[in-house]
């Protein structure tokens, strides 16, 4: 009887082994991850940007198709020692149209008009900043879930008359694979609201300053 | 008695392990997905003679697509030649948009990181002698590894200094590009070790000659 119960208990246990083997998961991506292609390759600079908004256009046709409840928005400086912002604010438009449905605001540290200290080594691990290594900053998420229906302006307006934005530069691509797209301003278009529209004289036809990563995480 | 117990609890252990296995629904199977956006097209304009020169593709972290995977599968195309001499392949990771190399991972086919590529042979190239409009794509080794929305990556290709890679054509100066970019230097440029730098990218975002997908196998 020793025997059986050593017989039954060993193919228990393979039953329980192959179970387990059957029950495995495929990873899943490591990670953060991308839900639009962002800025690639190397970036340069380009400076002075106070009393400009700078828009970057995330097209809901570029979205990769990645579940996110959280939306984190990355940007980039290539030179100066603070940026000082005013506002930050994302809209939302019907896909193809320059209509605002919805206005989210955007935080750094809880705030949406932060001095981000750019010669601090806990916000830009390599001090000091350049196109070489530029600080990429990572943004309070959003819990807003992007839908392919849609098209998302994400604005910046850097403080007018402000010594630290004049030295200010931002990452401009040099590669032209994102699907990001972005324009500037004069002037602070942070400030309009649901049924107002995206100011029609900018293209949208260039890479975007600034913006340079749209993820999960 | 004794015996029939016995013949009789082993017959029951065997049909419940054959029951479960049967039971089981099918494992999830590995499916074929695009890690990054690869080439479009194949076209063979704009290689040099690739005797004694290395090339570096750009894979962006930015451009990665959440697709799972715990491995990474190359995939090179050739469009003329008979045999390609490789020195040395290697996959550099960087910190995404930067440079410094924090880590280099030997590429292999068939175990080697410096194989010689006939492209005569069916069973490299099914078709026989790779033209542009019957192109040869090779599937490198599995590189175990999983790619980060966080690093870029280089994957780098030595070609021997020898009269077989003076004739071999990669797949070159395609319209559609996807993600990848590359770029081309005489010598090795597959000797980077950590801390080194890759070499600075000055044919901005052209099309890459070799690599042609990056896969999850």
């Amino acid at each position: 009887m020793k025997t059986i119960y050593k017989l039954a208990t060993l193919t228990l246990m393979m039953l329980a082994a192959s179970l387990y083997g059957f029950s495995q998961k495929p990873p899943k991506a490591s990670g953060p991850e991308n839900l639009e292609r962002g800025v690639i390759g190397p970036v340069t600079s380009n400076g002075s940007w106070s009393g400009y908004s700078t828009l970057a256009l995330i097209p809901g046709a570029g979205l990769i198709p990645v579940t996110n409840t959280n939306t984190v928005l990355y940007i980039g400086f290539t030179a100066g020692t603070e940026a000082d912002i005013t506002n930050m604010v994302l809209y939302t438009t019907p896909r193809g149209s320059s209509t605002i449905s919805t206005v989210t605001p955007i935080t750094l540290g809880g705030i949406s008009n932060p001095s981000i200290d750019l010669a601090s080594a806990t916000v830009c691990p390599i001090v000091e900043i350049s196109a070489v290594n530029p600080c990429i900053v990572r943004l309070d998420p959003v819990k807003l879930t992007l839908s392919a229906l849609s098209d998302y302006y994400f604005v910046v307006y850097f403080t007018a008359n402000d010594s630290n934005n004049g030295a200010l530069g931002l990452t401009a691509p040099s590669f032209g694979q994102s699907s990001l797209r972005g324009s500037y301003i004069s002037g602070n278009e942070t400030t309009l609201g649901v049924g107002g529209s995206i100011p029609s004289s900018l293209s949208f036809s260039a890479q975007p300053y600034n913006l340079m990563y749209v993820m999960n995480d | 008695m004794n015996t029939f117990n016995k013949l009789a609890t082993c017959a029951l252990m065997m049909l419940v392990l054959a029951a479960s296995a049967f039971a089981q629904a099918p494992g999830p199977e590995t499916t074929l997905a695009n890690l990054t956006e690869g080439q479009g097209t194949i076209a063979n304009s704009g290689n040099p003679q690739w005797d004694g020169f290395s090339e570096l593709v750009l894979i962006p972290g930015a451009s990665l697509m959440g697709a799972s995977s715990s491995s990474t599968a190359l995939y090179i195309t050739f469009t003329g030649g008979t045999e390609a001499d490789i020195g040395n392949m290697v996959l550099y990771s960087t910190l995404r948009g930067n440079d410094a190399v924090i880590k280099a991972t030997k590429v292999t086919l068939g175990g080697l990181s410096d194989p010689s590529i006939n492209l005569t042979s069916t069973s490299v190239c099914p078709n026989g002698a790779p033209t542009v409009t019957v192109p040869c794509t090779i599937r490198l080794d599995t590189v175990k590894a999983a790619l980060t929305t966080l690093d870029d990556y280089y994957f780098v290709i030595y070609f021997t200094l020898d009269t077989n890679n003076e004739k071999i054509v990669g797949a070159g100066q395609s319209v559609e590009p996807g993600a990848l970019s590359g770029f081309y230097l005489y010598g090795d440029q597959t000797r980077i070790g950590a801390k080194g730098a890759i070499a600075t990218n000055e044919n901005t975002d052209q099309p890459a000659f070799f690599l042609t997908y990056v896969a999850n196998e």
